[in-house]
């Protein structure tokens, strides 16, 4: 390494994969002169359970489940892409009604994440409170996909097509009484951390990254927005509905920790502005596009008349992929989340590959922690 | 649309040599060329002032055992200039060696080595090729087809050694494939 240093034996650390702050399994080999951090490796790998390859094997129905364990702060983000890429690769139309709830959930999913980044963010400042207090918030979210969805976290919910099953009555109403309840909470959020001068000390001026360098290293998300550029796949790319609501890009343009901060907080205010906007407007309607699942190998078969529809539930969805390729992308809270999908004219994808934006984020870390004092190095996120 | 724009033009004015094939779709444009001219090319859209493709979001390797040059490698860009992406394909076989971008685009560093990792294609010119999301010591290479999704061996802590230890796989469950055809479907005659 080209950084010069003050002693001529460095000191190896590891900071092995657990933690004790919740950061997931992530090995950090760090090299220390002294307090300053030179370099530092990570190793990753610990998680890798394959799902790329068993999505060969699956259909996309058997493979929902598995999905929300990709990133499982913010679970209706990887279920969202997961319907969205076989709905493009075969243009199947979503009803307005289960678009509506998909960004509700989404934009609720979005504010669940944000939150649990910044409990351990003020954790390895030092803060120990918000810790507690993001749960309170991330509580009352997991209420509310319980009471639609029917679990807590791993909701099996989005379909090809829509929706699995509609919002239960007086879902709507609990909406708006949590995001008038959440905005007092994030105002208290605000007055505790935002102008503290122990938090602004420690979070100013750290870890900057500039417009071009993030460019260069792709990354994407709130890392890009704090860093200068407004580039939100919501306004980019007019995926769901999201053109219909009033809302605006966050972005600030230092690129350190504090930008960083600063633009997720406002992306939860945003969000709970496009939730009330939302729920406002949330028409009537099918919440699922049961076109999909006609058997439509021979149009005009016999089985897909009148007579046959009320002999059971519901087929069995034979979603069939053609042989084309794709990708799509969403805007997850941690950057851009991406499927590359290559179909086989069968009911299992030949290819599935997942582009995380946490994979693609963390591998700048190198380049930043140079020079650091190694309590930082965490605050860089 | 501004999204056909940098395609057409690059197509228009590129060497058909880099480019032999280009395919446009809804789903998007991509070109495909050779494993030679592939660091020209991305320098190329990289770079000139009317495509600016600056941002590598992926690259993705992908297995066809039923071809000669059985993988093909995938490039995806996107141009937040001109709001426009483009993929790039290149096939190659076990042995060739494609030549790194991390010199135009950092991010390709890990997105290499996963590609090492999961396929064994090697490229020239990569700082730092070894694996990255399997195990230490993990033989063979995952996505392949040849690949079983079981794998070959299941590791387990082994007491009296005190250390963890990689055994040949055990099942006692054969595997079993849920294809789902509804029973109602006459796959064969309609």
């Amino acid at each position: 390494m080209t950084v010069p240093v003050t002693r001529k034996d460095l000191m190896i650390v590891n900071m092995g994969p657990h933690h004790p702050s919740m950061h997931g399994v992530l090995r950090l080999i760090l090299t220390l002169d002294g307090e300053d951090v030179i370099d530092c490796e990570p190793i990753l790998g610990y998680l890798h359970r394959g799902m790329e390859k068993i999505a060969e094997n699956r259909t996309i129905l058997q493979y929902l489940p598995y999905v929300t364990r990709w990133d499982y702060l913010a679970t209706m983000f990887t279920e969202a892409i997961t319907v969205n890429a076989p709905e493009k690769l075969e243009n199947v139309q979503v009803p307005q009604r289960a678009s509506y709830i998909r960004v509700i959930m989404l934009e609720l999913s979005r504010i669940a994440s944000h939150l649990l980044w910044l409990g351990p963010f003020m954790a390895d400042i030092g803060a120990q409170t918000p810790f507690f207090y993001i749960f309170r918030e991330r509580e009352l979210i997991y209420n509310l996909f319980e009471a639609a969805t029917g679990m807590r976290m791993m909701h099996n919910y989005f379909r090809i097509g829509g929706v699995a099953a509609d919002l239960p009555y007086g879902w709507i109403e609990k909406c708006f009484d949590f995001c008038d309840y959440f905005l007092t909470g994030v105002v208290e959020y605000q007055k505790l951390i935002t102008r503290n001068p122990i938090f602004l000390e420690r979070v100013e001026g750290v870890g900057i990254i500039g417009g071009e360098e993030a460019v260069n290293w792709g990354l994407s998300g709130p890392m890009l927005r704090a860093s200068g550029i407004q580039w939100d796949l919501r306004k980019v790319d007019n995926y769901e509905c999201y053109n219909e609501f009033d809302w605006e890009i966050q972005w600030q343009k230092e690129g350190d920790s504090l930008a960083r901060y600063l633009v997720r907080i406002g992306e939860m205010k945003e969000s709970i502005k496009m939730i009330q906007q939302a729920l406002e407007g949330i028409p009537g309607g099918p919440y699922e596009n049961l076109e999909v699942r006609r058997f439509d190998r021979a149009k005009n078969s016999e089985w897909n008349d009148f007579a046959y529809r009320f002999i059971s539930k519901k087929p069995s969805p034979n979603f069939e992929l053609s042989k084309q390729e794709l990708y799509a992308r969403v805007e997850a809270p941690k950057g851009e989340l991406g499927i590359y999908l290559i179909g086989d004219n069968s009911v299992f994808p030949w290819r599935w590959k997942i582009r995380p934006p946490g994979f693609i984020n963390l591998q700048i870390l190198p380049e930043l922690v140079k020079r650091m004092k190694l309590a930082d190095h965490d605050d860089i996120r | 649309m501004d999204n056909q724009f940098i395609f057409q033009y690059s197509w228009d004015i590129l060497p058909k040599k880099w480019v032999h094939k280009m395919k446009r779709s809804e789903h998007g444009n991509r070109f495909y060329t050779n494993t030679d001219n592939l660091f020209p090319l991305l320098c190329f859209l990289k770079w000139h002032t009317y495509t600016r493709v600056q941002v590598l979001i992926d690259i993705c390797g992908v297995d066809y055992p039923s071809r000669k040059r059985r993988f093909e490698v995938v490039y995806n860009l996107l141009s937040t200039r001109y709001n426009a992406r483009i993929r790039v394909q290149t096939s190659a076989d076990e042995v060739t060696r494609i030549s790194s971008v991390v010199s135009l685009f950092p991010s390709a560093g890990w997105w290499e080595r996963e590609v090492w990792d999961m396929f064994g294609l090697s490229f020239i010119n990569h700082p730092d090729l070894r694996r990255i999301l399997t195990d230490y010591g993990f033989e063979g290479h995952p996505l392949r087809k040849d690949f079983p999704l079981s794998g070959y061996v299941e590791v387990r802590y082994d007491d009296p050694e005190k250390r963890v230890v990689s055994e040949p796989i055990e099942m006692t469950q054969e595997f079993r494939y849920f294809d789902f055809a509804s029973p109602w479907e006459q796959r064969s005659d309609g």
